[in-house]
């Protein structure tokens, strides 16, 4: 524990240094250019457009910041060497591991929740009042940036290339859009071979389906029971990906 | 008693490209023993193994045949490196930290207890000479400073044994002087060092046996008796053991 703990923190305190607040910095022009916007084409509509405007803009820079960082989080270090130092000392690999991918998450965490409070405000001030929902919906964007953290981590330790990982990782993140519609497609397939690889693919890639807050807002507060199934696939989903991770990084000489 | 013991280890190097396997010897059926206390050098050219078997002992690296042994336990073995302290030829440190929180993670890491990791931080970096750059960016150390704070994260836990590899590589003759001084200090106190070194001269000065690689094979052993009060003893020993694996020829003077 202790010396996930250490890694963790030196991870956290290094994606801070690297300036990964710049997000929120991103997020605040977006919102400050939307909102010029908005009120020049929307004046009626303001609090809905700046709401779906701001939660859009908040997810998808952190899914950004996320997959960036995973992606070069260990082969980085295998590259610097830093890595090498480091396990020379007593430390596992998956608890040096945990405590990489886990100051990640907590690094985009604080940047999704920084610019979740200052977008809540601005709704605030526009005399919006569904914050038990909010808080849904941000809790839905943190599970879909776990997710895709960990898929990211394990395609980089996986194909130990930067590039192929990152390509990797937008194709899943966009195939997980997609898991329902691929396997309807794969149950109307007359042809076995494309019927088992679209199952394949349908059931690798992450279901974001399970964190689509948008269809449960506009029927009401989303359901406590419903959260908590997408709260259960993130972790399931997250932790195959992080066994799979460890196997890998398990077998790396340096 | 043996610090380290390889029993006619074995390591060939694998590497698959494009679907064509490649293979290169590290080590061949090296025996070597280490005793406890004693100053042990391993010279050889590049590609002797030197590096190799250190990446074997720190466990960075699974031997392909034989066994490892360190402080009387077979590698790789997590446990045994809280009783190592290793600094490799560069300083792989991560370089957005500070020296006190570099210092500190690895305190963590080596299971230095918490309530006193500050004091040891500080007191090691004032014995490494960095006691006036605590709170700088290791981005903005020198090199030889660089090479200080790694010897600092190498000792912070009062190892029983002390691997350098190549400690004096690179340094001005003052730090050479002082790593010297080190350590035979480090001999003094009870504690196993074996260090990697081109450098003949150094090697003369401060071990008490000495291996010759060649070949990733162990060529030769001296005892300081050998070669104490014998100019070039080492040196004719070590040309006549050695023998060139880098595919360059001799430089002619014809």
């Amino acid at each position: 524990m202790e010396t996930i703990k250490a890694v963790f923190s030196y991870t956290f305190r290094e994606h801070v240094r690297n300036k990964v607040w710049l997000g929120g910095a991103l997020f605040g022009l977006v919102m400050l250019a939307g909102g010029l916007v908005v009120s020049a084409l929307a004046a009626d509509e303001r609090g809905r457009v700046m709401l779906d405007l701001g939660l859009a803009a908040n997810e998808i820079i952190a899914l950004v910041s996320v997959v960036f960082l995973t992606v070069h989080l260990i082969l980085q270090e295998i590259e610097s060497r830093s890595v090498f130092l480091i396990l020379t000392h007593p430390v596992r690999r998956w608890h040096y591991l945990m405590g990489r991918f886990l100051g990640t998450l907590g690094a985009v965490g604080a940047g999704l929740a920084a610019m979740g409070l200052a977008h809540w405000a601005l709704l605030k001030l526009l005399g919006w009042g569904g914050d038990g929902w909010y808080l849904a919906a941000w809790l839905c964007s943190f599970g879909k940036v776990a997710v895709m953290g960990a898929l990211a981590l394990l395609l980089s330790l996986a194909l130990t290339s930067e590039a192929a990982a990152m390509a990797f990782s937008v194709f899943f993140w966009i195939l997980g859009h997609f898991s329902a519609e691929l396997r309807f497609v794969a149950d109307k397939s007359g042809n076995a071979l494309l019927r088992s690889a679209l199952l394949v693919f349908s059931w690798a890639a992450p279901d974001f389906a399970h964190f689509d807050y948008r269809n449960a807002w506009h029927a009401g507060a989303p359901d406590p029971r419903w959260m908590a199934a997408g709260a259960v696939y993130a972790l399931a989903y997250a932790g195959a990906c992080f066994a799979l991770s460890v196997q890998v990084f398990e077998q790396k000489e340096f | 008693m043996n610090a380290i013991r390889f029993q006619k280890v074995g390591k060939i190097y694998r590497r698959s490209h494009l679907g064509r396997l490649t293979e290169s010897v590290g080590l061949d059926g090296l025996d070597l023993d280490v005793r406890e206390g004693e100053v042990f050098g391993l010279l050889g050219l590049n590609g002797s193994g030197k590096t190799t078997a250190i990446k074997l002992i720190m466990g960075l690296h699974l031997p392909t045949t034989g066994d490892v042994e360190v402080l009387g336990r077979r590698m790789p073995d997590v446990e045994v490196l809280a009783r190592i302290g290793y600094a490799p030829e560069a300083a792989y440190l991560n370089k957005s930290l500070t020296g006190r929180e570099n210092l500190r993670l690895f305190a963590a890491l080596s299971r230095v207890p918490a309530p006193a990791r500050e004091a040891k931080v500080e007191s090691m970096m004032t014995k490494v000479g960095l006691g006036h750059a605590l709170d700088k960016r290791l981005s903005e150390y020198s090199k030889g400073m660089l090479q200080r704070a790694s010897l600092a994260q190498a000792l912070i836990h009062d190892p029983e044994l002390v691997i350098l590899d190549e400690p004096v590589t690179g340094l001005d003759p003052l730090a050479i002087k002082e790593v010297r001084a080190l350590i035979l200090w480090l001999k003094a106190r009870g504690k196993t060092v074996l260090f990697s070194s081109h450098d003949i001269s150094e090697v003369e000065k401060v071990c008490d046996r000495i291996g010759i690689l060649s070949g990733g094979r162990l060529a030769r052993t001296m005892t300081q008796d050998e070669w104490r009060g014998k100019p070039d003893a080492l040196e004719n020993a070590f040309a006549a053991a050695v023998t060139r694996t880098d595919g360059v020829g001799e430089i002619r003077l014809d």
